[in-house]
């Protein structure tokens, strides 16, 4: 909202500079934007919150500033006139939609230029000048709130006015001169036949004042600001008049908005009032009831110390009516234009607000040992990142919104995502179901920007059905390490990933897991592994497959993922860590090298040497994997070395021997192995 | 008699002392020890000499010979040793080598640092979903339907159904807030809480303004919290995040959920409160908004009327990253470009 402030002080006396003006609103709650310098005046934009539309007028700012600066408030001279005999027409149809109607039918004016104290007023505002009949409507609305309309009385079909709602079809072309489709959501001011405004939102063409009209029948009313909120949202036209009625205009000042209307009109216009009619549907009272505000309410919310006295001095300069119930409590009506003031806390803030916050105590709360337990998964998921990040890993944080397109060219078009029913664009149009995609792009976005080697991941979650599910999300591409000592630096391979993922697992405590082949879609074939603790799937990883990684335009390039549930990663993750004793006994060590055939896996070996080994076996360490002309066709190679040790005693040199037989023996009979 | 040995010694002490390198020493030797060199002449002069100069001359040239010989040895080690030296030398000034280390984002940085503040004051951290009902977002904080407090708030919805109300959809919480709700629900006070989380609103993205970010929610009720208290809690907190020069002002503003209701605007870092294009010259920067919890917050989660205040507070995390370390543009959170994020 803007004001002037040459215009404000025609209803408030005050000397201060312009900055400690702003700073007075400000601290008082009407936050001043911006400070203009229009001509010799000066123009503030104010930023006034949803609950206080009594302050988007001039006299409802000076109302503040009186209670702000102890200043008394100058009204504006209205004359006093008798209502004539003759009733205008106006019916009201939709008694919920209008509470309220006024009209005043004014002939023989003289619609043309306004003067220039008038047009000097609007332009402040950046208003620009119409004639002198509209522009004082404007005038009125910006002075005391008051939305109001003039319509050509000559045109009004019938001579009449019903307020209804619009009928389906009906269409009507308004000031701005477009067309407009109503429906029945719709309130209308019609004549005998058509609308000729949408009500509280703008005015009819047809109807307008021009320096043709000789008769005008001025609108001051009352319409319900859900309905008002409505239409000017479905038509999407915002004005001056719906911006006020959606927030809520006092229902007193439909009277002496009309009032001061028609004395500027009769003063600027010329004419004679010769019809008037108050249609009254609802009758509200002019205050609301008493709100019982106890003292010692005040200062215990607060934490201050205020007098009753200095509480009703101030309501007073905001229009409030008190009466002192007790020695400590006031009973406290608010006028009309404060719909926003019902309940005690209302009154409060009120008292603190012109006191000054600034000006109220400052304490330490204290706070108590309580019930209510600290989220059980975030200091697991802080410490999951930090074992990423010490392996080297960034972490990336990205939009929980994708496109449909984006999960397609990801190979996940299995899976739906929840759907946004009002998206921005199709970049957002689902949450989704993977965090796959958004690291995806996240590659793209950095190899297109010459960064080359990436290892990143995220804590975020996935989306499906109702339900919100907790993932980390790993990608790399390209070196895994940089040193200049070295000339060759190994890109990233399938074991750089394996080894993250088993780094997080063993980070969580998770010790018995197993890697099965996974033939998901996203990556390569025989490339990809599915994580398995007991029965119990974690996740997935591998390296993504080629067309993916096409179908996102990143070359000559390979990318590994890994995506493991953090819930169930919680879930099983063991808090609990036992000592391990460490054995003053020494160690002796024996390699294994066998043969076995491809088809063997690696984890088929470990497990008969683990159970083959029995309690002396301290550590198997897995030294190479080796193919080569050495070794028959069909065939590779594996070497271990094992370290037996007693926690009890020093291990004799036979008993070594003879469980290291029994494990070479054991590979020979059970996977064929050739021992070498 | 025929060769002064005392000055042969002397020059060739000189020239030996004076070899910058063994090229040079060698030729040295070769001067007067090569086959064509001075003592194989002094000892072919023996042949020719007087008789009783010779037993003086043989003396002579063999004393002379031995000497040459270890001096040239011995600086012939010098010279080796010294060359190795240089050899061996590392250049300390190479640059070091270890593995690279990553990087935690700078947000999930600040919401933790932020975190820790509270948390060192007592609160504990609670987070809520994002998929969330309208009671919870709106209806239970007081922010009726159809209402202009709702312009604050477009939001975003799904087309999943809402379990409760099977005629609504679920929506992706436009602020924090709700989570007071759910906490409420589930706990009686005494309670002090903070609840951080990702938030959504249907905003066109520019510099300042995301359709996903992220905020801090703050909520603490007992049965004497009082608005002094309110300005204590957030004096102490900014302190603590911004440094103990900030300047601070509580300004009245209006949330449907708190009443009275507060913004909070710290001194501008750019201008230091003198105005400039950061602060929109105005010197001051809004940083968060807070409050007393409004009665009817208390009543929509039934705990009993008139037992309990409480305040609550609200921040925006990448505001607050924006602010603290001068970021002007918010998309920057969210391209991840590694240059951007190994920054902090």
């Amino acid at each position: 909202m803007k004001i002037s402030v040459k215009w404000l002080k025609d209803y408030i006396s005050f000397s201060i500079p312009v900055e400690k003006l702003a700073h007075k609103l400000t601290m008082a709650g009407l936050e001043v934007e911006k400070i203009e310098a229009v001509g010799d005046d000066t123009v503030l934009d104010l930023e006034i919150t949803p609950n206080r539309p009594d302050c988007l007028n001039f006299q409802g700012i000076a109302r503040e500033l009186a209670a702000v600066l102890d200043k008394q408030l100058k009204k504006p001279k209205v004359k006093k006139m008798l209502p004539p005999k003759a009733k205008c027409e106006i019916e009201i149809l939709d008694k919920k939609g209008c509470g309220r109607y006024i009209g005043t039918l004014i002939e023989s004016v003289c619609v043309r230029e306004s003067p220039s104290w008038l047009t000097v007023r609007l332009a402040a505002l950046g208003n620009r000048t119409i004639n002198n009949v509209v522009d004082i409507t404007n005038f009125c609305l910006f002075e005391n709130g008051q939305p109001l309309h003039a319509f050509d009385y000559d045109k009004l079909i019938g001579g009449r006015i019903v307020v209804r709602r619009a009928r389906a079809g009906e269409k009507i072309v308004t000031l701005d001169g477009v067309e407009r489709l109503l429906d029945p959501s719709i309130l209308v001011i019609a004549d005998a036949q058509r609308p000729v405004a949408i009500a509280g939102v703008m005015g009819g063409q047809e109807t307008e004042v021009t320096e043709q009209t000789q008769r005008i029948l001025l609108e001051s009313a009352h319409f319900d600001p859900i309905l008002i909120r409505k239409a000017s949202r479905a038509l999407g036209i915002k004005t001056d008049s719906s911006y006020r009625f959606e927030r809520g205009v006092d229902f007193t000042t439909v009277e002496s908005g009309a009032a001061r209307a028609v004395s500027l009109i009769l003063r600027e216009a010329n004419g004679t009032v010769v019809a008037r009619k108050d249609a009254f549907p609802a009758r509200p009272k002019a205050r609301g009831k008493a709100i019982p505000v106890k003292m010692e309410d005040v200062n215990s919310l607060l934490g201050s110390d205020l007098s009753l006295a200095k509480c009703r001095t101030i309501l007073k300069k905001l229009d409030f009516h008190v009466t002192k119930a007790s020695a400590n409590m006031m009973k406290v009506t608010a006028p009309s234009s404060r719909g926003d003031v019902k309940d005690p806390v209302d009154v409060i803030e009120e008292v603190a607000r012109i006191v000054g916050y600034d000006n109220l105590p400052l304490t330490l709360p204290l706070i108590k040992a309580q019930n209510v337990p600290s989220q059980e998964d975030y200091p697991f998921i802080n410490k999951v990142r930090d074992c990423l990040c010490g392996a080297g890993y960034s972490e990336i944080i990205s939009y929980a919104l994708i496109s449909r397109d984006s999960l397609e060219k990801s190979g996940l078009s299995q899976l739906s995502g929840i759907k946004v029913v009002n998206p921005l664009s199709l970049d957002q149009e689902i949450m989704r179901p993977s965090l796959f995609p958004s690291m995806l792009a996240v590659v793209k976005g950095n190899v297109n920007r010459g960064q080359k080697d990436i290892k990143i991941f995220e804590t975020g979650k996935t989306y499906r059905g109702k339900k919100e599910q907790k993932e980390v999300a790993i990608m790399m591409t390209g070196k895994v390490y940089h040193d200049w000592r070295r000339l060759e630096n190994k890109n990233a391979d399938f074991f750089d990933l394996k080894g993250i993922v088993q780094r997080v697992l063993t980070r969580a405590g998770i010790k018995d897991f197993i890697c099965d082949p996974d033939e998901n879609s996203m990556y390569q074939k025989n490339c990809g592994a599915k994580i398995m603790a007991g029965k119990k799937a974690l996740g997935t990883f591998g390296q993504v497959d080629q067309d993916i990684l096409q179908q996102w335009d990143i070359k000559h390039r390979t990318v590994f993922f890994a995506h493991i549930d953090l819930a169930q990663l919680f879930l099983l993750s063991s808090r609990k860590k036992a000592f391990q004793g460490i054995s003053d006994f020494p160690a002796m060590t024996r390699d294994i090298s066998v043969a076995v055939r491809q088809d063997v896996p690696y984890q088929k070996v470990m497990d008969i040497v683990s159970r083959q080994a029995g309690p002396l076996l301290e550590n198997i360490a897995f030294l190479e994997e080796y193919r080569g002309e050495k070794i028959p066709q069909g065939y590779r190679g594996l070497i271990f070395s094992l370290t037996y040790q007693s926690p009890q005693r020093t291990l004799v040199e036979d008993e070594v021997n003879k469980v290291h037989g029994d494990i070479t023996q054991a590979l020979v009979d059970e996977i064929g192995g050739i021992l070498r | 008699m025929l060769w002064d040995f005392e000055d042969i010694k002397e020059k060739a002490q000189k020239e030996i002392a004076a070899s910058p390198d063994l090229d040079a020493l060698e030729a040295v030797r070769i001067k007067y020890l090569g086959r064509k060199g001075l003592l194989p002449e002094i000892f072919a002069s023996l042949a020719t000499a007087p008789k009783e100069e010779k037993p003086l001359i043989g003396k002579g040239a063999n004393i002379l010979r031995n000497w040459l010989t270890q001096a040239i040895e011995d600086t012939k080690k010098g010279l080796q040793d010294s060359l190795q030296e240089t050899t061996d030398k590392i250049d300390i000034t190479l640059p070091g080598v270890a593995p690279e280390s990553g990087h935690r984002h700078i947000l999930t940085q600040i919401i933790d640092e932020i975190c820790q503040i509270f948390v060192g004051l007592g609160f504990v951290v609670q987070e809520g979903p994002e998929m969330e009902t309208e009671f919870h977002n709106f209806a239970a904080l007081n922010i009726p339907v159809d209402h202009p407090s709702r312009d604050a708030f477009d939001t975003f919805y799904l087309e999943s159904a809402d379990p409760d109300n099977p005629n609504r959809n679920l929506l992706l919480r436009s602020h924090t807030s709700p989570g007071q709700i759910r906490i409420m629900e589930k706990y009686k006070p005494p309670l002090a809480v903070v609840i951080p989380g990702k938030v959504y609103r249907p905003d066109a993205v520019d510099a300042s303004h995301s359709f996903m970010f992220h905020q801090i929610e703050g909520l603490l009720v007992d049965e004497a919290v009082k608005f002094s208290d309110l300005k204590g809690l957030l004096t102490v907190f900014c302190q603590r995040f911004f440094g103990e020069n900030i300047l601070m002002r509580f300004r009245p503003h209006f949330f449907p959920f708190t009443e009275p209701s507060a913004e909070v605007d710290i001194s501008c870092y750019i201008c230091n409160g003198k105005g400039c294009s950061v602060c929109g010259r105005k010197g001051w920067l809004e940083i968060l908004g807070c409050g007393m919890v409004n009665p009817k917050v208390f009543a929509a989660v039934k705990y009993p009327k008139g037992k309990y205040t409480g305040l609550a507070f609200g921040m925006g995390v990448e505001r607050m990253a924006m602010l603290k370390y001068g970021i002007h543009d918010i998309r920057i959170f969210f391209e991840n470009d590694k240059r951007f994020l190994t920054q902090f």
